[in-house]
């Protein structure tokens, strides 16, 4: 345009009209100073997009101005760049944090060491231990006499798809969790329907404390349940009882989203400031720190890596010290080793205050979760100890090796009211299935001894959460060798 | 622990922190926002006033000899043309740099960290609202200075009173545009949607004004405000109804978008 100009007013008279030099020049000047900004903002950058940084620099320059600058800075321009190369933390480019600085963290006060699963039991030997310390014993003493220690009575009941408004089995009555502690957050009959699809007449009862998992295959109602719980949906019916304030639960998506031109740091600094505004920079780096993105507190979101992602929002959701956190699909987007930093981050928050996850890998709620919640086609088949659910609907098994002929042993098992099964595993060994594990564990050894058979090992079965929760879904053929 | 500490500094007298009116001012200056408002509205605020002044050679130049003969230019076109810019070009700059800061919602993850968080939308909706529109008026207030100077040195200088209070009747107007893109994003999630139904608003409204008695009384009728100041056509009292008519218009537009943003489940 200031071509035309030229050319309309001067160039014909072989000079400028009086006064449109002094008009030209700041015109021109802007435009200069547009592509001038555009050239050093290509120089400092680390990285450009879509071309290489010489052919942004011939675009600026040669693409008429100032379209060919303002293409670079709407198309080429990285939004991920460090603010200022002095707040870039070193090696912290692109990469996932280590795992130390969360093992750290996670072996503080809930005292879970580099094994999440240590001090909560939960998946070590699920056939035969207590998880977490909950004393949710449930159906175990179905056929033996009962252990010590609190009992949750638990009636053993086939899989049932559409329990209605009854309260889904491993639920106490009376207003109490499960686990015999206070339950943070109830609801009762919670239905959100999307027209056959939703949530239908929920009753979940969270215990204070707890790691609560909630699993469910795709379409269960997961997210809606954490949508209603979090106040982001609200029910057709139904209600939802918290015993603390709203401002004391945090949230954390399955795929949190940022602002990508603020840096960590100003994201976990922005959740402050909306959370707990007297807390200051300390609180803001311990949870950059316990969520393992202390290097890249200074580096600006765009660039992060989804696994990234998920422990920013977790910072974000851990400043303010939550009661309740409810995160929905946490490890999604992590690799093992950012999953097993995720969990033991989780595990270590037991007792300290109540987490509520949904997972669809239910190894890693049975390794962190001391309660479990089951959804299918939006209602909740299942809540109560994890444990309990194992036992429950997953008949313990035992691998039992006799010195000499097995044939006796296996006839005296099977004459046992709580054998439901005795297959011989070659010559000298028997699959032993009983109705409890109570049972199993004083019943096998003594029958075996009243037949005057030498024992040589007596082995638990792994059973574990996953075939649980086939089991109780009938979800695939799993679900056949258990009566529906 | 102690180096993260330190590189996020702690907290000092005069350091800023985060907060959702700091949020927004990094909005327009870490990304390209800022620079393109006052770009787009400086560059037609020098330019404009050219092209008046010159649009005779332009069209000789253009036209393959064909001579048309314009009146000499008047202040009042010079700054003319840079208001006509401020109604087209200049509004959609305006409505799309709002429209992706209003617009949350469109990010599932953006909104649940926003809204699980805030106590109430309007946190979310006043600095949005407030920055925006500060910023649009300060670019126009820019441009509007560079049409003055351009103006002064080309074909005569614009009367001093009639361009401050056009700026003031333009500052409104444009405050009254981010505030129809606030209610606009409390329609639809989608930024695109959102730019769409405000500019639709925006350049929809005013055919309202071919009706005489209404014309008096709608924002719109802010926009003209600078060139007929200056001409002198009329007083800038004759703008108080349609001043106050946008003033009650911002209100009503944040109101409803707060409530429809209330409503909105995510």
């Amino acid at each position: 345009m200031p071509n035309d100009l030229l050319a309309a007013g001067a160039v014909g008279s072989g000079r400028l009209p009086p006064g449109l030099l002094p008009a030209l020049v700041p015109l021109l000047v802007l435009i200069v100073a547009l592509d001038v900004y555009c050239l050093i903002d290509l120089a400092r950058a680390k990285s450009v997009r879509h071309m290489p940084k010489f052919v942004w620099a011939i675009v600026i320059l040669f693409v008429s101005a100032p379209i060919g600058a303002l293409i670079y800075l709407f198309v080429g321009r990285d939004r991920s760049r460090e603010p200022g190369p002095a707040r870039v933390g070193k090696g912290a480019a692109g990469r996932e944090p280590g795992p130390a600085r969360v093992g750290e963290e996670a072996a503080g006060p809930a005292g879970v060491g580099e094994d999440a699963a240590g001090p909560a039991g939960v998946g070590e030997d699920a056939a035969g231990r207590e998880p977490g310390g909950d004393g949710a014993a449930g159906a175990r003493g179905l056929a033996g006499p009962p252990r010590d220690g609190p009992t949750v009575a638990v009636e053993r009941q086939p899989p049932q798809m559409s329990p209605g408004r009854r309260p889904p089995p491993g639920t106490s009555p009376g207003g109490r969790s499960p686990g015999g502690r206070p339950p943070i957050i109830t609801t009762s009959g919670l239905t959100r329907d999307y027209g056959g699809a939703g949530l239908f007449d929920v009753d979940l009862m969270v215990p204070q404390g707890a790691i609560y998992g909630l699993v469910g295959p795709n379409g269960a109602g997961k997210t809606t349940l954490l949508s209603l719980l979090s106040g982001t949906r609200r029910p057709d019916r139904g209600t939802i009882a918290m015993s603390i304030r709203r401002n004391q639960l945090a949230v954390c998506p399955d795929v949190p989203e940022f602002d990508g031109w603020l840096t960590a740091a100003e994201v976990v600094d922005l959740a402050r400031s909306l959370v707990a505004p007297a807390a200051g920079a300390p609180e803001v780096a311990a949870a950059l720190a316990t969520a393992g993105l202390a290097d890249s507190a200074g580096r600006r979101v765009a660039g992060f890596s989804r696994g990234m992602l998920q422990r920013l929002g977790l910072a974000c959701a851990l400043i303010g010290g939550p009661e309740l956190l409810i995160l929905d699909e946490p490890t999604s987007a992590l690799d093992p080793a950012g999953r097993a930093e995720m969990l033991s981050l989780v595990a270590a928050m037991r007792g300290r205050r109540t987490v509520i996850f949904s997972s669809h890998i239910l190894a890693d709620v049975q390794r962190i979760a001391d309660q479990v919640g089951i959804l299918r086609d939006g209602r909740l088949l299942y809540q109560g100890a994890t444990k309990e659910l194992i036992d429950t609907y997953l008949e313990p098994s035992w691998l039992v090796r006799i010195a000499g002929d097995a044939r006796p042993v296996a006839a005296a098992l099977t004459a046992e009211p709580w054998v439901t099964r005795v297959e011989p595993a070659g010559t000298d060994s028997l699959r032993v299935d009983a109705a409890g594990i109570e049972a199993g564990e004083r019943g096998i050894p003594a029958v075996i001894a009243g037949c005057g058979a030498r024992q040589v090992s007596c082995e638990p079965v792994a059973a574990d959460l996953e075939s649980a929760f086939l089991a109780l879904t009938g979800a695939d053929s799993l679900g056949a060798r258990w009566p529906a | 622990m102690a180096s993260v500490t330190a590189r996020l500094g702690r907290p000092q007298p005069g350091r800023y922190r985060m907060n959702l009116w700091r949020l927004e001012w990094l909005r327009l200056r870490r990304t390209p926002r800022a620079l393109t408002l006052a770009a787009v509205f400086v560059f037609f605020g020098l330019l404009q006033p050219l092209l008046t002044k010159y649009q005779s050679q332009i069209f000789r130049h253009v036209g393959n000899g064909v001579r048309i003969s314009f009146p000499a230019a008047t202040p009042a076109q010079g700054v003319g043309g840079y208001i006509g810019e401020l109604s087209g070009t200049g509004l959609i700059v305006v409505v799309v740099v709002a429209a992706g800061a209003f617009t949350f919602d469109s990010r599932h993850g953006l909104a649940t960290f926003l809204r699980t968080r805030v106590t109430g939308l309007w946190r979310l909706v006043a600095p949005r609202f407030t920055v925006n529109a500060a910023a649009a008026a300060l670019a126009y207030v820019l441009g509007a200075l560079a049409a003055w100077y351009e103006t002064a040195l080309l074909i005569g200088a614009p009367d001093a009173g009639g361009m401050l209070a056009g700026m003031l009747c333009a500052a409104v107007y444009l405050a009254y545009a981010v505030a129809v893109t606030a209610f606009a994003a409390g329609i639809v999630r989608g930024t695109l949607a959102a730019v769409g139904i405000a500019l639709a608003i925006l350049f929809l409204l005013p055919v309202a004004g071919v009706y005489h008695p209404v014309s008096k009384w709608l924002p719109s009728t802010l926009t003209n405000a600078p060139v007929d100041l200056l001409r002198g056509t009329h007083q800038l009292s004759y703008y108080l109804p349609a001043f106050a008519v946008t003033v009650v218009a911002i209100a009503a537009a944040l109101t409803v978008a707060v409530l429809r943003l209330r409503a909105r489940e995510i």
